[in-house]
This record gives structure tokens, sequence and C-alpha cells, in this order.
């Protein structure tokens, strides 16, 4: 995930402001590969996950298949 | 309502790299409206799958998001962007189209194909639609698409999608569409069921007039419904509360 894409991400559900959080960039540091994106307003913690965020609302990001 | 989208990530999961492998080419219909409309800085492709619709909108933006609910199929997307050279302008994400992780008026050209039908109640879709108008600049265009009635595998319905039965029920009207599953076949015959709303076209234009979003353009090709939108102007004010209160 490119860092400039936070100027256009929120938070699902509440549509605030997210912030960067424990940010793991890749060799050429272009690109962050994990960390956290938080929720200013409501705190809610979005994962980047092998550089991809996820930013499904929490009820819907639960129930993985086994 | 939940469960059933998390069934419909869960589903798309599963089939992603067969699925994805026989969604190679970019449908004629998005070709034909990404040449109509003019450059913008940032694109969308909602439902975006392996990207093949992400990839189109590169050519008219800086940069495109492609958001699905599927990590597998994200995987897909992430691996056609590496082979034909697009991951530099693509941004993935995982996310909900009902709830959409973007801010107000940031997206200057967007793509929502073949993706609405998925969401079960028609107060997602319409969210969803709401949720496109609320993301959507001014100025910016959107193609949403549909599967329709008017497809020709829906025997019960005539080539313009109409019912061919029913016409004296008057518990239709706009709502003629149905729900169902379409079964998915994996290599090896096993069959996953996917959720659908099959739309009638009257009522996917009802659904447009009762988000956010204004229909510029609308026509029937191969089944599907296509509608060229923009953002109403008044798209944040109350008044919309009121017409879909219903």
């Amino acid at each position: 995930m490119k860092e400039s894409l936070l100027e256009i991400l929120c938070c699902p559900l509440d549509k605030h402001d997210l912030e960067l959080e424990d940010a793991e960039y890749d060799d050429d540091g272009d690109e962050i590969v994990s960390g956290t994106l938080v929720c200013t307003e409501c705190g809610e913690r979005y994962p980047i996950e092998d550089g991809i965020p996820n930013l499904l609302p929490p009820d819907m990001r639960e129930g993985t298949p086994a | 309502m939940t469960d059933r989208r998390v069934d419909v990530r869960h589903t798309y999961d599963r089939i992603a790299t067969h699925f994805a492998s026989t969604r190679e080419y970019a449908w004629p219909e998005v070709e034909a409206f990404v040449d109509r409309i003019e450059d913008g800085a940032v694109g969308l492709d909602l439902g975006c799958g392996n990207c093949r619709h992400a990839e189109l909108l590169t050519t008219r933006t800086d940069r495109v998001i492609g958001l699905d609910i599927s990590r597998g199929l994200l995987e897909t997307g992430r691996a056609r962007g590496a082979d034909r050279e697009f991951a530099g302008s693509l941004d993935l994400v995982q996310g909900d189209c009902a709830q959409l992780p973007l801010g107000r008026e940031t997206v200057d050209l967007a793509v929502y194909v073949a993706t609405l039908h998925h969401l079960p109640t028609r107060e997602a879709r319409i969210a969803s639609l709401d949720e496109l108008a609320r993301v959507l600049t001014n100025g910016g265009r959107a193609l949403v698409s549909v599967w329709s009635t008017a497809h020709s595998r829906f025997e019960a319905y005539d080539e313009d999608g109409d019912p061919v039965t029913n016409t004296d029920s008057d518990d239709g009207g706009e709502a003629d569409g149905f729900d169902t599953t379409v079964e998915w076949t994996l290599p090896g015959g096993e069959l996953v069921d996917r959720f659908y709303h099959i739309y009638t076209p009257a009522e996917f234009e009802a659904d447009l007039e009762a988000s956010g979003l204004e229909t510029q353009r609308f026509e029937l090709s191969s089944g599907n419904c296509y509608a060229d939108v923009t953002a109403d102007e008044n798209r944040n004010a109350l008044k919309r509360t009121s017409k879909r209160g219903e």
C-alpha cells in the first residue's frame, strides 16, 4: 500500500481519517507492507495485511473459513 | 444480513483463482464507457475482482483503487497488475461496497460492474449506491451494471426484462426482480452457490433514483443493465431520506 493512499482512505464506519501505526516498508521504501490503520474518531483498528489494507467493517472481518 | 455478505466473501475466496481465470477480458460495455468519459485523477473499481476493469481505468486516471470484499480475488488483481504492468497505478483495498472506506468526493471515475446484485437486501443495495454518490467528485462519473431479468435465461421475462406473466398482479411494479443463487462449477465439478438479486430494469432505475445518484444514460445489453451516473448535487441533503421512506 502506498502511503499517499491515506489521503483517500477513511474509516468505513464513521468516515473519519485514519492514522498509520507500526508501519513496515518494503526495501525501496515505497510500499507499506504491514501496519495498522486506526480511526482517529472511533479508534477502530484495521490491519494492513501483506500490503493490502483490510478495511472491512469489523463484523464482516470475522468468520474466516477454516 | 452480515452473515450473507460474509458468505459472498467466503464464496469468492473459494472460487477466486478459477473465477479470475475465466474473466480475462474487459466487457465491451465498460470499454465503451471508458472511451466516452473524460480523464480524471482518481479511479475506482468497486468489486474489482481480477482488476480487468481497473486496468482500463488506468488509461484515464493517475491511480486506480481496486476494492473487493474477497482477499482471494484481490490477489488475482495483484497478479494481473504485475503481469500487465499497471501495478504502479493500482491501489488494492479490501472492503465492503455498502460501507466504503473512502473519503467524500475523492473519486473522479468509477466502475461498479456486476457486483451490486450480490448485496442481499434492497436497503444494502441503495446504501451502496449512496456510498458511491458520496465518494464521487462533483463532475465525477460512474458506470453501474447489474445482471437483469432481460437475460435470456429468465424465461418469465421478455427481452426488455418485463415480466410476461402476472401482468395483472399489483404487488410487483418496480419490485419484480427476485433473489436466487447461481452455481459456480469448480474444476472437478464441485458446485459453489452465489447469491444474486436479479433486477428488472425498472426496479434498477428505481433504486438508482432512490439513491444519491443521478442517471445520465441507461442501456440494456447482453442481459445486463448499465447506467452512467453522476452524484446528485443534493446527495448530502436530507430529502433523500424521505424519497426512500417506504
